[in-house]
């Protein structure tokens, strides 16, 4: 559906070019809700612009619905106009001279489609995302969430192939941004419409993509389903900008099936999960919702004997900073059962949830 | 849209534009440059030759003309600042009794042509028969006149009057958009009000008033009316008023052409690096206004007992501005001949000076003339700075950098140098047959406000948040259709703002006017001129009037329309 292959983009800027984007590849599917992430200025904006043709880049292919819109080799570059795309802007960039209707019937008169169907569609678009009622309003009588609902319904009513959506909740207060993300969920259920997505915020990545592209300083580092970089993160960097995780040292001891035993400072620990292949020097990654506190003496395998150093009360939850063999392993746990500091207790690290990544330091 | 980089297509705006700038602002210079180096003055004259240098700079009377020149711009720069910043600071940082109304009448001075405030000053200070002069002097029962209009500060006293509203239209947004958190913390920390005024406040506003003084300086430098009306019959000259008088009133009865040249080439080089100053202290304006663009109402400085003061010089300045001198204008068009105020003079009142404005042929086809080169320069200015300022904000073409300096570099040109050069060029090109029509008054006047059309629409363009054009092109709009229905549309009151500023100036503009003066082209402003140094004063405060008038109601249109605009 959108093919996006090998993609540098280059800003010109005062101390000479900058490499917004680069050797980037992503490719989406019919129906897919792809998500870009990653940290401010990483490239996010440049990739979505550069499908829209807003930006051209210098390198590289794009293909939307099966036709090439930009290629370097082929010195192809379709005008943004005549791309099969509709776009939802940051800003929401509602045409303050027109009307509600106006607005969503805006790209509507531009492919020729008027009178009654024209009305009919703006109309549904509308309906869509509940603003049919506003449908006369002048757009500059809206709110932030009915302007951000008018934007969406003049992308809608477009019916292209691919939506492309830069940082759609960012403008919009904590409490409207939860619920429209609801909506937008239940939105895209509805419309089965491919779309590409980009945000800094991975709550809003992970609760509505089916995959997203983890991205740093203009390159993609990780690809997968939300919990693919939750659960099985293959890069350290994922790893951190996702959840929260302890990094531990270790060293690959020997493989035992599906489980490889770790030499670490807190002691041995089995992994099974992540890089079956490392050998040697490696990292375990291990995410502190994921520890549990177990009695102390239990025995059982992967259960680290250590005293709480410090306990944090966070109301629904408890954080603990456990002493192991001198390391400190954060830890949270449900507040039902609080362990004052100093006291001793053993940690269990569920084999399954200790992943193995094949990097001892962050790779660029 | 970066999409247009394989064609050559993306280049054509660029190059379009640029050559119909370098036929506007480049062509006539080259010719300057080269009338300068010829002997006979004209650039098809045979030979090469310094001698035009020699003549100018050898001359042991320029020193002086410099001097005064100098004296002229510093002058009118610390006094127009002086009015101007104090009028804009009482207005949006005090509470100053009235503030909307002092606001909203602050640019109605700009109605006032220079020429005829100079004009009216005279009547109103000339040591012979000023009428302030005759009342003082009675009053104090002195035997001489108390001020002579007829010298340097005079000519300063009314160039300040004169520059006050566009200075205050400077100062005022910067003023207002400053974010009264930078104040209130200089506050928590101790800093009294004088202390918050010298270490925060002004340093702060340092870009806005530094842009505000290149300004000034640069329309000191090009102004005629004011120096040609007060200064020359004395003898006072500076550079635009020199170069009249080369071109006029030469002792041989022939214009020094070649002299003109070598003094406006040298003086230009001043003006442009001006000009360019001036640019760059207002970029650094514009990012500042984007920051501070927000929706908070700054709290006021209390003035206290000082209240009343405030007010007392805000009408002050609209007395010496606009009161005074539209009261002696009608007073004198109601007249006979010159003579003062009195109860004996009422008598001898009379409607024949604004009879004479709507029958004699030769007023007719002025005011004629006046609104269709107003109407054709503003009309020029509006479509060509749209393109460029869109070119020069919004689009990616190869080159709009210098797209943008070309159309600027007008604001330093002189009328009177533009209208000389103008000459050279369509005598040259005679197969163009616009020299001595009123269409060579048409280009002299789009070249000259290309750079105020320009620099507005920029303005507009930039808060034009850029979204709200790719979202038209997302929506699968093409280029025009996307400009038409939505960048035009939204600049649309930005647009008509440009049209009647430039109609209004143009409808005032004397000095390039002047120069480019044939049969066929007489306008008001030219024969205001030609009736004042006629010895007609009283029809020409009759034309004038009814100038004020027309101008008048274009300002407030126009003042309307930049208010929406907020
Ligand atoms: N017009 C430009 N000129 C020069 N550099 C630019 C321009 N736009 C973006 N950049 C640079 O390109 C890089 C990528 O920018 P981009 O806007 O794609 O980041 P982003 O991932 O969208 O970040 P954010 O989450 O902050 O929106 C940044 O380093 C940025 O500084
Ligand atoms: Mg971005």
């Amino acid at each position: 559906m959108l093919e996006i292959d090998g993609i540098s983009v280059e800003y010109r800027a005062d101390a000479g070019p900058v490499r917004a984007v680069d050797g980037v590849s992503v490719a989406v599917a019919k129906g897919e809700f792809f998500t870009l992430l990653g940290p401010s200025g990483c490239g996010k904006t440049t990739t979505l612009r550069s499908v829209a043709g807003f930006e051209t880049p210098i390198a590289g292919r794009i293909a939307i619905a099966g036709r090439v819109v930009y290629s370097a080799e082929r010195r192809i570059a379709v005008p943004v106009h005549k791309r099969d795309i509709a776009m939802v802007f940051q800003s929401y960039a509602i045409w303050p001279h027109m009307s509600v209707a106006e607005n969503v019937a805006f790209p509507l008169a531009a492919a020729g489609v008027r009178g009654q169907e024209a009305r009919g569609r703006v109309a549904r678009a509308l309906e869509l995302v509940g603003l049919g009622a506003l449908i006369d309003r002048p757009a500059t009588q809206l709110s932030g969430g009915q302007q951000q609902r008018v934007a969406l319904a003049r992308a809608i009513a477009k019916d292209a192939s691919l939506l492309l959506l830069d940082e759609p909740l960012s403008n919009l207060d904590a409490q409207l941004r939860e619920q429209m993300r609801g909506e937008l969920a239940a939105l895209r259920a509805r419309l089965g419409a491919t779309t590409l997505y980009v945000t800094h915020d991975q709550e809003e990545a992970l609760s509505l993509s089916d995959r997203v592209a983890l991205m740093r300083d203009g390159r993609v580092v990780e690809c997968g389903t939300p919990q693919d970089l939750y659960y099985r993160p293959k890069r350290l960097f994922t790893a951190q900008f996702i959840g929260r995780a302890e990094i531990v040292p270790c060293t690959v001891a020997r493989r035992d099936g599906r489980t490889t035993l770790l030499e670490t400072p807190l002691g041995p620990i089995a992994s099974a999960c992540g890089a079956a292949g490392a050998a040697g020097a490696a990292s375990l990654m291990i995410r502190p919702e994921h520890l549990t506190i177990v009695p102390a003496g239990s025995g059982a395998p992967n259960t680290l004997p250590g005293t709480v150093a410090s306990a944090v009360f966070l109301g629904r939850l408890f954080e603990y900073e456990i002493d192991i063999g001198g390391r400190r392993l954060k830890l949270q746990t449900l507040s039902a059962q609080p362990h004052a500091p100093g006291a001793r207790v053993a940690v269990h690290a569920p084999p399954e949830r200790c992943v193995l990544i094949d990097e001892t330091t962050e790779r660029h | 849209m970066n999409a247009r980089r394989w064609a050559p297509r993306q280049y054509l705006p660029t190059i379009g534009l640029t050559a119909v700038l370098a036929f506007l602002v480049l062509v006539p210079l080259g010719f300057l440059l080269v009338s300068s180096l010829r002997p006979g003055g004209m650039p098809w004259s045979p030979g090469f030759t310094l001698a035009n240098y020699m003549a100018v700079y050898a001359d042991p009377a320029l020193p002086r003309m410099i001097k005064n020149t100098l004296i002229f711009v510093a002058g009118s720069v610390a006094l127009g600042l002086l009015f101007g910043g104090t009028l804009a600071w009482l207005v949006e940082r005090t509470d100053m009794p009235a503030r909307r109304l002092v606001r909203a009448l602050v640019i109605l001075p700009m109605a006032t042509p220079p020429l005829l405030l100079a004009i009216a000053w005279i009547m109103l200070l000339s040591p012979r028969t000023g009428f302030f002069n005759e009342v003082l002097q009675k009053a104090l029962g002195l035997s001489g006149p108390v001020f002579d209009i007829y010298s340097m500060a005079g000519m300063i006293f009314v160039e300040a009057v004169a520059v006050v509203p566009t200075t205050f239209l400077i100062l005022a947004p910067a003023f207002r958009n400053m974010d009264p958190a930078l104040e209130e913390a200089a506050a928590a920390s101790g800093a009294g009000p004088a202390r918050i005024l010298w270490k925060v406040f002004l340093p702060l506003m340092a870009p806005a008033l530094i842009s505000a003084a290149v300004f000034i300086s640069v329309a000191g430098f090009v102004v005629f009316d004011i120096p040609g009306t007060i200064g020359m019959p004395v003898r006072i000259f500076v550079l635009s008023s020199q170069i009249y008088y080369w071109g006029n009133d030469t002792p041989s009865g022939l214009p020094l052409y070649g002299q003109i040249s070598a003094l406006a080439a040298v003086f230009l080089v001043v003006l442009l690096a001006l000009g360019l100053l001036y640019q760059r202290a207002t970029r650094r304006m514009t990012r500042f206004a984007v920051i501070g663009g927000k929706g908070y109402r700054p709290r006021p400085f209390r003035l206290g007992r000082w209240r009343i003061a405030a007010l007392a010089f805000a009408g002050l300045y609209f007395a010496l501005a606009v009161l005074a001198p539209l009261a002696v204008l009608l007073w004198t068009s109601l007249m006979p001949y010159l003579t003062g105020f009195s109860t004996e003079a009422m008598k001898l009142a009379t409607l024949a000076n604004h009879a004479a404005v709507f029958e004699n042929r030769r007023i007719g086809t002025a005011a004629l003339n006046t609104l269709i080169v107003a109407a054709c320069a503003a009309t020029a200015v509006t479509a060509l700075a749209a393109l460029i300022s869109w070119v020069v904000v919004r689009s990616r073409a190869a080159g709009r950098r210098l797209v943008d300096l070309l159309a600027f570099v007008p604001i330093s040109i002189p009328g009177i140098i533009i209208g000389v050069a103008l000459i050279y060029v369509y005598l040259t090109l005679s197969f163009l047959p616009v020299y001595g029509t009123i269409w060579i008054l048409v280009v002299a006047y789009a070249t000259v406000y290309l750079s105020y059309g320009t620099r507005s629409l920029n303005a507009v363009l930039i808060q034009l948040h850029a979204e709200l054009e790719e979202a038209g092109a997302a929506s699968g709009a093409a280029w025009w259709r996307v400009f038409r229905r939505i960048t035009l549309a939204l600049a649309l009151p930005g647009l008509v703002a440009v049209w009647i500023w430039v109609a209004a100036h143009a409808g005032r503009e004397l000095s390039s006017a002047l120069i480019l003066q044939g049969r066929d082209n007489v306008v008001l402003s030219t024969l205001l001129w030609d009736f004042w140094s006629a010895g007609q004063p009283n029809r020409a405060a009759a034309v004038g009037v009814w100038l004020i008038v027309a101008l008048g109601v274009m300002v407030g249109a126009w003042q309307m329309l930049q208010r929406r605009e907020r």
